[in-house]
């Protein structure tokens, strides 16, 4: 499918159709998301309101790690079969992935004050997201790091799938040197049982985020595109202009 | 004979070479020609498995020469402008330690007569870092010698002469013509031409390439 | 052929090349463990001359420590090779890259080990660290430096003609580190508490072995991508 996808035209071609749905589901999604999440849920009995900062923090958190599997995957199609479409999804996954992981370190700190009375606590997930943000951001500084783009590229998507084979061994080192070092239980964001009622905005938070990014990625891919065609267009203009005058 | 068959080399995105064909004969010299950036280098690293071939095939004698890129390396020596030698070590240890990575096994008294075949003999425990960039391309033209005594088909040589006194170009004369007694094939990139006294076929790229 | 020698003497000739350049000078050497006498020191400057503190986080200090101190010579181990051409020597040599990249690696991690080892009673001093640890910490350093040279060959090669690739390099290769420094410390700590640090021991030698198999074929990619430009 990536293959029969990989054409820039048809890419244009089927986007342009299916953009405006992604677009509807992604607002209808958010609309009742947040209306059940900040209304029509009950509070946590120990942590009351601030739950809802889990209303998109959870999804934050879920479509960080998601977007960076399919920035590798992307990686693998780019480095195995060689089609820059793939480079280009990777280079516009990595920025949103980026985006995200701060997302959910940010609404982990939002949450941890009145929880855990300080901004940051060392927790385990948030470490490990913290790690994966570095994942992105090594990413984006490799691929912008060298004189060709496609170098970067190149360079970029190995680290990419370094990375994808690091990151459960991080996750799993992180939990570990938690459960060693404190070996209390303090109270998590989303903690082992949910109520039903917080599921259901919950969800809908999930899928109106993961067609946000859907719609954004399609937008950024499509912008490169178009890059793309403006640089070869300046390229054959000033070949033009040398040829003339040459 | 080694033979490219419609071939399209890039360097980056820049297609130096699109659908490109030519044919080198073996056991002689052939020199490739053309202006700076024409894709003199390109090519012979090309040949030599640095660049990969996007679309044609390199083929010597029926063989695909890429399908084994470690046989093929049994078969050729490289040299460039960079040397390939560590500032850090003697002339001596630097022929000692490539011939090792090679899987060579030399004796010193082989590495000595490989000096000695460039004059660089005396200089053997001169640290690169001393040399000049003449002495530097003398010890690397040393290993031209070693290859001499095992079975080594081609020698790809971006600019050897560049730096090279005319004592050493006779010596390098020399080389040359011992390689081509043991049907050896060369393939070698320069401007200079009147530099060589040997036969010669010519491949040149401003030519060829149109 | 009897005149082709086999691969584990290619294998010996790439470490004693390795030892040769490094050696010789010295500097790289002698510059590591100054680094680390120096990141202890500032370390200890920092938290004050509490015993107690010190006892605290005297594990961490040297593992982190150990991870500063080897990075900055990390990515000279194969830009040097590049630069001068070597790379491509061996290339176009019938030895394949991957064996030539797992031969400089060890030799790295060579190169880096013996020198710690010959410094660690001066460590062992400085952070007044417990002399039943010591056999626990030699494995735990030979077992983690080993690794460290396997990702910072990786991390090399991937900043090969890079833009700044020297302070690129540290943000790459530190989050692929996290492990090592997790278990590394486990190790000592469960010693400090008198528990068996066996499982974190296993966990670090599980990850080194993954990255054993990995990184030569990992960074032979990347160098035949720094090559082809």
């Amino acid at each position: 499918m990536f293959d029969w996808l990989a054409n820039p035209n048809r890419f244009n071609r089927i986007t342009e159709k299916i953009q405006p749905c992604i677009l509807f589901i992604t607002i209808i999604t958010l609309i009742s998301g947040l209306y059940f999440g900040l209304f029509d849920s009950p509070k946590d009995y120990q942590q009351g309101d601030a739950v809802r900062i889990m209303y998109v923090h959870v999804p934050s958190a879920w479509l960080a790690s998601f977007l960076y599997f399919s920035l590798a995957i992307s990686c693998v199609f780019y480095l195995v079969w060689k089609h820059p479409l793939a480079d280009l999804v990777s280079s516009s996954i990595a920025p949103i992935g980026a985006l995200f992981s701060v997302l959910t370190l940010v609404t982990g700190s939002l949450w941890g004050k009145p929880m855990w009375g300080t901004w940051w606590v060392w927790d385990a997930r948030l470490t490990s997201m913290l790690v994966l943000f570095f994942f992105y951001l090594g990413y984006i500084l490799l691929s912008n790091a060298f004189e060709r783009k496609i170098d970067g590229s190149k360079t970029a998507s190995v680290l990419a799938i370094v990375g994808l084979i690091n990151l459960p061994i991080v996750k799993f080192s992180v939990d570990w040197w938690h459960t060693l070092h404190q070996p209390a239980s303090i109270i998590k964001i989303g903690g082992p049982s949910i109520d039903d009622k917080m599921l259901l905005p919950l969800i809908l938070m999930i899928f109106a985020l993961s067609f946000f990014s859907l719609y954004m990625i399609i937008l950024n891919v499509k912008t490169k595109l178009i890059e793309k065609k403006c640089e070869a267009l300046l390229l054959k203009s000033n070949l033009e202009e040398i040829s003339k005058t040459g | 004979m080694l033979y490219l068959k419609d071939v399209t080399i890039k360097r980056g995105l820049k297609t130096v070479f699109y659908n490109w064909s030519a044919k080198i004969e073996n056991s002689k010299v052939t020199i490739i020609s053309g202006k700076n950036g024409v894709g003199k280098s390109t090519l012979l690293r090309a040949i030599a498995g640095m660049i990969p071939i996007e679309k044609g095939i390199v083929k010597n004698y029926n063989n695909e020469i890429f399908k084994d890129q470690i046989k093929w390396g049994q078969h050729l020596i490289y040299i460039d402008s960079k040397n390939g030698l560590s500032k850090d070590l003697t002339v001596f240890e630097n022929l000692k330690t490539w011939s090792e990575m090679r899987g060579w096994k030399t004796s010193d008294d082989d590495l000595q007569k490989a000096l000695n075949s460039v004059e660089m003999l005396n200089h053997k425990n001169l640290y690169i870092s001393q040399c000049s960039e003449g002495l530097k391309k003398r010890a690397a033209l040393s290993r031209l010698y070693l290859s001499l005594l095992f079975d080594t088909e081609f020698w790809l040589l971006d600019e050897p002469t560049n730096e090279l006194d005319q004592k050493s170009i006779i010596l390098f004369n020399k080389l040359i013509q011992r390689f081509l007694e043991n049907k050896g094939t060369v393939l070698l990139a320069c401007h200079e031409l009147k530099l060589f006294d040997f036969n010669y076929a010519l491949l040149n790229l401003d030519l060829l390439k149109k | 052929m009897s005149l082709q020698s086999s691969f584990i003497q290619i294998f010996i000739s790439h470490i004693k090349r390795e030892f040769l350049i490094n050696f010789r000078s010295l500097v790289d050497v002698t510059s590591i463990i100054s680094f680390m006498i120096l990141i202890v020191t500032l370390f200890v400057l920092g938290i004050g001359p509490f015993e107690e503190k010190l006892r605290l986080i005297s594990n961490a200090i040297f593992w982190i420590g150990l991870i500063l101190a080897i990075i900055p010579s990390l990515e000279k181990t194969l830009q040097r090779d590049y630069e001068n051409g070597w790379l491509d020597q061996a290339i176009t040599s019938p030895t394949p890259m991957e064996l030539v990249l797992l031969s400089k690696s060890l030799a790295y991690w060579l190169i880096v080990i013996i020198p710690l080892l010959i410094s660690l009673p001066l460590f062992i001093v400085l952070l007044n660290i417990n002399l039943k640890l010591i056999p626990w910490l030699l494995i735990s350093i030979l077992v983690g430096g080993l690794s460290i040279s396997l990702i910072g060959i990786i991390g090399s090669a991937l900043t090969l003609g890079a833009k700044r690739g020297n302070i690129l390099l540290p943000i790459l290769i530190i989050p692929l580190i996290i492990p090592i420094l997790i278990f590394g410390i486990g190790i000592s700590e469960a010693v400090r508490i008198n528990e068996s640090p066996l499982n974190n021991l296993f966990l670090l030698i599980g990850f080194t072995l993954i990255y054993l198999v990995i990184s030569p074929f990992i960074s032979a990619f990347l160098i035949r991508i720094a090559i082809s430009r």
